[in-house]
């Protein structure tokens, strides 16, 4: 029988002799035989102990004038046990030059309806290998996860990224009136309040999201660092005229009920859709009327992440009520059983509607004041309808969405 | 009740906390083919081999030097269960600096020639008696650099070969003798062990560790039988062969003792 052979020069153990060696063995079936040619004969005596330990035998040994040569059977055991590689496919298709995640699945296939509950952090096309440890995921079944478009959500989730150090014109904060500072303060740090919610919320399902969801978890990673973002640039604006305020206890007792909800759909419904639903208004309240430019650029910002959210939310629960009605009377039970535990609240808290006037109103005059009083009123309006909308096109009808709205009227997040 | 009772009982040396993780994972596996098995631990080979020959165990799980020290007590008839692929073709090299590789063994005379565990076969007593068989007395032609680190534990460590590698790096020895699947693994995995360092001797092949039984144990055929159906691509126990450092299980031979046998006679450590 021929062998091939392989000339490695003057490699050494060590120095890519075993890589070399490893390579060409890897191309031979079991039982083939590679003759592998080396430069000195300290190379030649060491080869064989690794072919050893590597499971491959040495069926002979020889030297000539210019090299030794030693061969090796390639042994039976196989490297892996994760099974044949299939042959390579052709490559991914660039439209641009960009690669989204969607040509990937198109490539390898779609996410599983169910995934395997003790599966491993095998990437999206890899052939995962026995023996590994084994998980218990949480969330393994794609459509009590999924949304339609999940990976266009988290591509535009990537390329809308904003610093929150540096993209704030931060320098036209100073000059504010004290009674307006501090307004802006109180509004400020109760968004920030919310935003730990809206944050802590997906974080929780990140670590039970079966990994052959990639693009789940990497919608959920999108959404929980631009929480992180909100949060830090709103505590920013907060302390930059120098004011404090209060983080108050009844804002604390609705996220309270909020962060209680365990499901997946129930938290798309109560965050996404009804939550930051309702913060897109709010938010593009603040930008319209804030006193200075920092404070309306990080209400733009944050509004432009919370739309992508909302979208998701209104996408996903749409898809989840359509593929199982149950769904639909289960998720009004969640927003029902939420609203039970905040009987205490009868509304927002007065600090913030008052502080959302005084900080919109052009000075203290009572026209002034009163046509900012009217305003947030409108704010509070706008907010019911929207929500309705949106809970409409989530897949509820006209008086399960008014019911839901009403339902979610102490709350803003 | 005796936890002994119908349970095979394997003596082990625990020369690194591995053994537990490989022995915790063969048990399920000899468990399940009906050959309850466990394992206990001992800190060196005498007293494994005593343990072996006191009935305290069934089989031993031995080195080279232990398996010959227990067949020379047993009269030759011990039982030999198995043993790992690469126990099968294994060798002693000698390294030296790369610009000071002598041409051939003889020409270590007059040098310092470093020796691993003296009761480790690969490291010290089979270097020694090939060496001899190429007419070098090392014993008395070279100065011995001896590193008896893990005495009793028959060099299983590596500790003393990693030893004998730094004296020849650092110039305290002319070169130094180990197994050469440690040499081979040195260079892939720490090469720092070696750097500057070629082998330039090695000694013909010989067998190294073994399943080693009494002839009065009755379920050696069946014990037999499972190990050498451990497969490396079963996921249960690829792992702890990993750790063993076996692909294969081959079965017990005792073709590749007598020259191990004829160095321990003649260097003084049978009977």
């Amino acid at each position: 029988m021929s062998a091939r052979r392989l000339d490695a020069g003057t490699l050494e153990l060590g120095g890519g002799l075993e890589v070399l060696v490893s390579a060409a063995l890897e191309g031979l079936a079991p039982g083939g035989e590679i003759d592998v040619a080396l430069a000195s004969r300290a190379a030649a005596l060491e080869l064989p102990p690794w072919a050893r330990i590597a499971g491959h035998e040495v069926t002979g040994e020889d030297s000539d004038t210019t090299r030794f040569v030693v061969r090796i059977r390639r042994g039976p055991v196989a490297r892996t046990l994760g099974g044949e590689l299939p042959p390579r496919g052709s490559p991914l298709a660039l439209p641009d030059g960009t690669l989204a995640m969607e040509p990937l699945r198109d490539a390898v296939g779609a996410a599983p309806e169910e995934a395997s509950s003790d599966s491993g952090l095998v990437p999206i096309g890899a052939l995962a290998e026995p023996g590994a440890p084994g998980y218990d995921w949480q969330l393994n079944d794609r459509g009590r996860l999924w949304a339609e478009e999940i990976s266009s959500l988290t591509e535009s989730a990537a390329a809308d990224q904003w610093d929150a150090t540096t993209e704030i014109p931060w320098e036209a904060v100073d000059g504010l009136p004290d009674h307006v500072e501090r307004a802006v303060a109180q509004v400020m740090t109760y968004i920030a309040q919310n935003e730990y919610a809206a944050l802590y919320l997906p974080a929780r399902f990140l670590p039970q999201v079966n990994p052959q969801y990639a693009e789940v978890l990497l919608w959920l990673s999108s959404h929980v660092h631009d929480e992180a973002r909100h949060v830090e640039v709103f505590t920013k604006r907060a302390l930059a005229g120098g004011a404090r305020a209060h983080a108050l206890a009844s804002t604390e007792l609705s996220l309270h009920t909020l962060l209680a909800e365990r499901d997946f759909t129930g938290s798309a419904l109560l965050l996404n859709v009804l939550g930051e639903g309702t913060f897109l208004d709010l938010l593009r309240f603040v930008e319209q009327h804030a006193p200075d430019a920092a404070t309306a650029a990080a209400a733009r910002l944050a509004r432009r992440d919370e739309r992508r959210h909302v979208h998701f939310g209104i996408s996903h629960v749409r898809g989840r009520i359509e593929s199982d009605p149950d769904v639909r009377p289960a998720l009004v039970s969640a927003a029902e059983a939420r609203a039970a535990k905040l009987t205490s609240l009868s509304g927002l808290s007065p600090l913030l509607t008052e502080a959302l006037a005084v900080m919109s109103a052009p000075s203290l005059q009572p026209a002034e004041i009163a046509e900012a009083a009217s305003e947030v009123r409108s704010l509070l309006v706008r907010m019911d309808e929207n929500r309705r909308r949106r809970l409409r096109a989530a897949g509820f009808d006209d008086a399960t969405a008014r019911h839901l709205s009403e339902l979610h009227t102490p709350n803003l997040m | 009740m005796s936890a002994r009772k119908g349970t095979v009982l394997v003596g082990c040396v625990a020369y690194h906390p591995r053994i537990v993780t490989i022995w915790e994972g063969f048990l399920p596996y000899f468990a399940e083919r009906g050959l309850r098995t466990d394992y206990v631990l001992y800190s060196n080979y005498e007293r494994l081999v005593d343990a072996l020959l006191s009935e305290a165990v069934d089989i031993a799980w031995n080195t080279n030097t232990a398996y010959v020290a227990a067949e020379e007590r047993i009269g030759g008839d011990a039982q030999v269960l198995g043993m790992r692929d690469v126990d099968a073709d294994f060798r002693t090299v000698i390294a030296a600096r790369r610009e000071d590789a002598p041409a051939d063994a003889r020409s270590l005379a007059g040098g310092r020639l470093a020796l691993g565990s003296r009761d480790s076969g690969h490291a010290a007593i089979l270097p020694l008696h090939y060496l001899a068989r190429e007419g070098l007395d090392a014993a008395s032609e070279c100065d011995l650099v001896r590193f008896d680190t893990d005495l009793g534990k028959h060099g299983d460590t590596g500790d003393s070969e990693l030893r004998v590698l730094r004296a020849v790096r650092e110039g305290e020895a002319d070169a130094g003798a180990l197994g050469d699947a440690t040499w081979a693994r040195l260079r892939t995995e720490s090469p720092e062990n070696t750097e500057g360092l070629e082998v330039f001797w090695r000694s013909p092949t010989y067998y190294h560790c073994n399943f080693t039984a009494l002839p009065s144990f009755e379920r050696g055929r069946q014990w037999t039988e499972a190990l050498l159906g451990m497969s490396y691509d079963d996921p249960s126990v690829r792992a702890e062969m990993e750790l063993e450092g076996v692909k294969r299980w081959l079965p017990g031979d005792k073709s590749g003792y007598a020259d191990l046998t004829e160095a321990m006679r003649q260097q003084g450590y049978l009977g």
